[in-house]
């Protein structure tokens, strides 16, 4: 009995140590990230969590230099126009799709064509309406003629939404379970809720590229838990982290980078009660204090921590500077007076409680408002609850807002009175105006008059915080060329492990 | 004759149970406000986009109709697609993870079963002495304490201070749980500690109520060594209930496990429910609930048959029930 | 009650564990006002300051909030959600118990299946899906699903009460006199019956405090900025790496009060039960 019970032991021994050296042959390149849980990963209505997945299986027509912040080519080689009403794109010859079909002029016709499905709820529908008509003249080139015109058309190809799709692929169906692009990882297995693993694209068609072998991403829920993955040598790249995380890790021989800031929109609903009425959305700037905001985020006002009332982002060149108006609450307490609330007032606050500064900025608008007669009441809800549920309709809201390489596509979406995703519900007719004049004006020097009018609009009647946070990413020393534009797609295709 | 009665009757009960627990969950997550398509679509969801959704989703369609759909699919094994993650048959999530719990919970089993047997049987013998003391107070103080507490506590302890295990359950990609046991430790301490007051006091009572009977006083009179009289004569006999006890908590432990499960990141069916409720996607939810009450009559109706083939007072004791 | 003091005399973890609830329920009462610091109130010079630093005797969170003055408000959520809890699903479970083991028959096997039923889910799952429907978590929504998820077991104790009640000659004697059922069952067998039932209370006490303490840690339980002392361990989890203290106190402050009640249960079924 004993007897037998040591060989099998034996055996077992034996097979382990052969698949053990078989698996030495020849050391895989492997880039290990620990990244957010996804929910939906459909193109279209994709919600923007594991940028390593979706941008490494799927790819754009352009793409933004990480360094200079240039639309750069892709899938479109070349674009030009002749009024800003015309496009005319030229497609990349020789690329295919993982599952070997060719990418054509047809395939971009039915991505475009498919933000306007009724079924489906594509994110970038209302960007692409402008589209009057799409014309394939023959299988590299696509003509696209707007309704009206629109120098910066090329940047909504930029939209993490608006990866290219095959036309003879059913993404309705398989989209969640068996995500298919040209890009230059295949997905190998596919772990709901747990896990991805990525292959390589022998068929890639940049030479050369991906650089790396396997690319393995672990959905992890909870921020610190990525963290502590990576210290643990489980993983080589994990996004989000805080700023207690970077400086823990960077102490310990990290690398922590901040490819670009993010929005947190503080919207003052104008529709509704209290904030319809300018003096106390006035009122509620006044108790702002930008330092104590950036204390709470854990970092510093004007290094990693930024605030302003417009919606454009501090470092962007599109940017007009205002002065902080000075935290003055007996200022704030005569405007509430004025509006009819001498004795203050209460109003609820929305927002996602697992997003990255969600409670720390709420939590502290709550305590900075209160001395002038703001009682905000705190209603937290996990992100896709507050965004399906509470998003849009609410008095006052906290929202993430990822910045635009271009600062025209947030304002149509977000600051216009009929954009899609008009959280603030602003409804004034120079805003419109000014947006229509930015979107349509060719001329750069003219365009920014309109942009610093906007700011001086936002700052008098404007309905919006506009609180910058940093993004953080923290490497393994490592990891080599990574790196992040400012539409989050990682450029996985180039990074790689150096040991 | 009368124990396959007994066992079909059982049997058919438990069916029952199953059948109207899955109408009931099926109702109460009817009731609750919010609703999937909108969910899905999310931020930038069109009325049409919306209806259409609901069109192709069967949302549309009375209450009973959907839920017979539902039911007609699960008798033959179909538990359907994810309302919310598109595409994504149930089947091919949920048992994965269902493995991954089962072990949990046999890891768990294999650490609390002995260790609350041994310290039940030591504070029975010894009842009223300090060591018996010091044990009850521990199974005591441990019964009601919710899991994530110890969870936390071992965690500092463990993860935070000593650094020798994981604060969160991974499982590489490529590897098993098989390869990975270490990331079962934990979590299985965890539950450990608040089935230990229940099992070990058990264990007690049912040892001071054996120590006590004729037959061991008799042993003891006739001069058998105490550790022998103990484990050979007493024990054997105190074991009953325990077993009882074991057995009825098995579902409850499944139910803890949401909660272990939530702290560690372990990729169980507790977590895998958890975000079944949190998206409301009324069919995983039903998958998950459904076979946390299928472990939990199963368990209870093993425990019974065993009860009945093991203690010979029921098995005379025919038509009491 | 002058037996019950007697023999508290003689059980000192008993009377540790009374010490321990009062002093909670002290703290809630008065604890707030005797702080230095307020529950929101964030000190931006000390965030995740050690215990001791700045004057936070327990340290702070990562806004730099009081971990104290935390705990100590917090108290007061989780104490009103466990008493009112455990009063409601006593009652309850009295009234639906008492009426099914009175009545017997087919009355009774409706009430053992649908117990059967609802007995086969683990609480919290139920409670879980109960407060979906409710939807927010306020005390009342909480009061009122804990005690949901809680009637089936108090129920089933209260039958069992009255079962072994129910063939006594007092009761034969009530209902000789004329009385109703209502007052046999409410007034003759529950004076007779009140030991388990306040044993079951105690025993309930303690679960609901796990159960608003697990809720919060989900994530379902009360909205911040309230502190609840689940979610409390939940958030500060996310720096547990650098704070380990910002998760160990509100862990130790479930698990004080989860002791001391267990105690006092304990204490009482010696006291009403085994000795009666």
């Amino acid at each position: 009995m004993k007897k037998s019970l040591f060989l099998i032991l034996m055996a077992m021994l034996l097979i382990f140590s052969v698949s053990a050296t078989g698996q030495q042959e020849t050391p895989k390149n492997i880039v290990r990230v620990a990244d957010q849980v996804p929910n939906l990963i459909t193109p279209g209505v994709w919600d923007g969590q594991t940028f390593s997945m979706n941008c490494t299986i799927y790819e754009y027509l352009v793409e933004l230099d990480p360094e200079t912040n240039e639309v750069i080519p892709c899938l479109a080689k070349d674009w030009s126009t002749t009024d800003g009403k015309v496009w005319t794109l030229k497609l990349q010859e020789g690329v295919k799709f993982h599952d070997g079909s060719d990418f054509t002029s047809e395939d971009v016709k039915f991505t475009i064509e498919r933000t306007q499905d009724p079924d489906l709820g594509h994110l970038q529908k209302a960007d692409f309406q402008i589209v009057e008509s799409i014309e394939t003249p023959d299988d590299y080139t696509v003509v696209l003629t707007l309704k009206e015109v629109r120098p910066t058309f090329i940047y909504l190809f930029l939209a993490y939404n608006m990866m290219m799709l095959s036309s003879d692929y059913d993404y309705a169906s398989l989209g969640e379970s068996q995500p298919m692009g040209t890009g230059a990882f295949k997905m190998a297995e596919l772990r709901p809720k747990e896990s991805a693993l990525l292959v390589k694209n022998e068929e890639y068609w940049v030479a050369g590229l991906p650089k790396a072998d396997e690319l393995r991403i672990y959905f992890v829920p909870d921020i610190d838990a990525s963290m502590n993955m990576l210290e643990a040598g489980k993983v080589d790249i994990a996004p989000f982290a805080t700023v207690i995380h970077k400086d823990r890790l960077e102490a310990a021989g990290f690398e922590v980078i901040s490819p670009y800031q993010e929005h947190r929109f503080v919207a003052l609903a104008a529709d509704r009660e209290p904030f319809n009425d300018n003096r106390v959305r006035q009122a509620m700037k006044y108790c702002m204090d930008p330092e104590v905001l950036a204390a709470a985020c854990q970092g510093e006002l004007g290094v990693d921590i930024f605030y302003n009332e417009s919606p454009i982002l501090n470092n962007q060149s599109q940017y007009y500077d205002i002065p902080f108006r000075g935290q003055d609450i007996e200022k704030a307490k005569e405007l509430l007076a004025e509006a009819g609330y001498p004795n203050g007032l209460s109003v609820e606050l929305y927002y996602g409680s697992d997003h990255p500064f969600g409670k720390e900025l709420t939590q502290t608008i709550k305590e900075l408002a209160a001395p002038a007669g703001f009682d905000v009441q705190l209603k937290g809800y996990s992100r896709d609850v507050y965004l399906s549920q509470y998003w849009m309709n609410a008095p006052m809201l906290l929202t993430g807002w990822g910045g635009r390489p271009d600062p025209s596509m947030l304002l149509m979406l977000a600051y216009h009175s009929e954009g899609p995703w008009n959280e603030s519900h602003i409804n004034e007719p120079r805003v419109d105006e000014l947006i229509g004049k930015i979107l349509a004006e060719v001329d750069d020097t003219v365009r920014q008059g309109y942009y610093d009018e906007l700011a001086k609009v936002f700052y008098d009647r404007g309905t919006i915080l506009n609180i910058q946070v940093p993004y953080y990413v923290a490497l393994r020393k490592e990891v080599k060329d990574y790196s992040q534009p400012m539409t989050f797609v990682t450029r996985y295709k180039e990074t790689y492990i150096s040991e | 004759m009368f124990f396959i009665r007994r066992f079909i009757v059982r049997l058919g009960s438990m069916v029952a149970t199953l059948a109207v627990m899955s109408f009931l969950i099926f109702f109460l997550v009817e009731l609750m406000p919010g609703d999937v398509a909108q969910m899905v679509l999310g931020q930038n969801s069109t009325p049409e986009g919306l209806a259409s959704l609901r069109e192709s989703m069967g949302l549309n369609d009375p209450f009973l109709v959907r839920y017979w759909r539902w039911f007609s699919g699960l008798l033959q094994g179909d538990l359907g697609e994810s309302l919310y993650m598109r595409g994504v048959a149930i089947n091919s999530i949920l048992w994965r993870k269902v493995g991954h719990s089962l072990v949990l919970a046999i890891t768990a089993l294999l650490f609390y079963v002995p260790l609350s047997i041994f310290f039940g049987v030591v504070a029975g013998v010894r009842a009223g002495k300090l060591s018996d003391q010091i044990i009850s107070f521990f199974g005591l103080a441990t019964m009601a304490l919710p899991e994530f507490v110890s969870g936390v506590l071992f965690i500092t302890l463990f993860s935070v201070k000593l650094k020798i295990l994981p604060i969160t359950s991974v499982i590489p990609i490529g590897e098993s749980l098989w390869g990975n046991l270490n990331i079962l430790i934990l979590p299985a301490l965890s539950i450990t500690i608040v089935m230990f007051g229940y099992v070990s006091r058990m264990q007690r009572s049912s040892m001071i109520q054996v120590m006590d009977s004729d037959y061991v006083r008799a042993a003891t009179l006739k001069g058998l060594p105490r550790r022998y009289v103990i484990f050979r004569h007493a024990l054997k006999n105190a074991l009953l209930p325990t077993i009882t006890i074991i057995g009825m908590n098995m579902g409850w432990l499944f139910g803890g496990l949401i909660v272990v499960e939530t702290l560690f990141g372990f990729p169980g069916l507790g977590s895998l429910t958890m975000s079944a409720i949190k998206t409301r996607d009324v069919p995983l939810i039903e998958a998950c609930v459904l076979f946390i009450t299928f472990i939990f009559v199963v368990s209870t109706l093993i425990t019974d048959t065993l009860y009945g083939v093991l203690n010979p007072r029921v098995r005379l004791a025919k038509g009491v029930d | 009650m002058r037996r019950i003091l007697h023999d508290l005399k003689s059980n000192p973890l008993a009377i540790a564990g009374f010490a321990v609830l009062f002093l909670w329920i002290f703290l809630a009462l008065a604890g707030p006002s005797l702080m230095n610091f307020t529950y929101t109130e964030m000190d931006t010079q000390n965030q995740i300051a050690p215990p001791g630093t700045g004057g936070h005797l327990l340290g702070t969170d990562a806004l730099g909030r009081d971990l104290l003055a935390r705990i100590v408000t917090g108290s007061r959520s989780i104490l009103t959600v466990a008493l009112f809890t455990s009063f409601f699903s006593t009652a309850a479970g009295i009234i639906i118990g008492f009426s099914a083991g009175y009545f017997g028959g087919l009355v009774d096997k409706i009430f053992l299946r649908i117990l059967d039923v609802l007995m086969s889910i683990p609480a919290l799952v139920l409670a879980m899906v109960i407060l979906g429907v409710l939807g927010d978590s306020t005390i009342m929504s909480l009061t009122l699903m804990i005690s949901i998820a809680y009637i089936p077991a108090t129920a089933r104790v209260a039958r069992g009460t009255l079962l072994t009640h129910k063939g006594r000659e007092y009761v034969d004697a009530a209902r000789i006199m004329g009385e109703n059922n209502f007052s046999i069952m409410f007034r003759q067998i529950l004076p007779n019956t009140l030991g388990p039932i306040i044993v079951e209370a105690t025993a309930r006490f303690a679960y609901s405090i796990m159960m608003v303490a697990s809720l919060g840690f989900l994530g379902v339980g009360l909205q911040p900025p309230t502190p609840d002392w689940g979610m409390m361990v939940i958030e500060n989890k996310q720096i547990i790496s650098v704070a380990p203290w910002s998760v160990l106190y509100p862990a130790l402050a479930i698990a004080s009060l989860v002791i001391a009640i267990s105690l006092i249960s304990d204490f009482f079924s010696k006291v009403l039960i085994h000795e009666s």
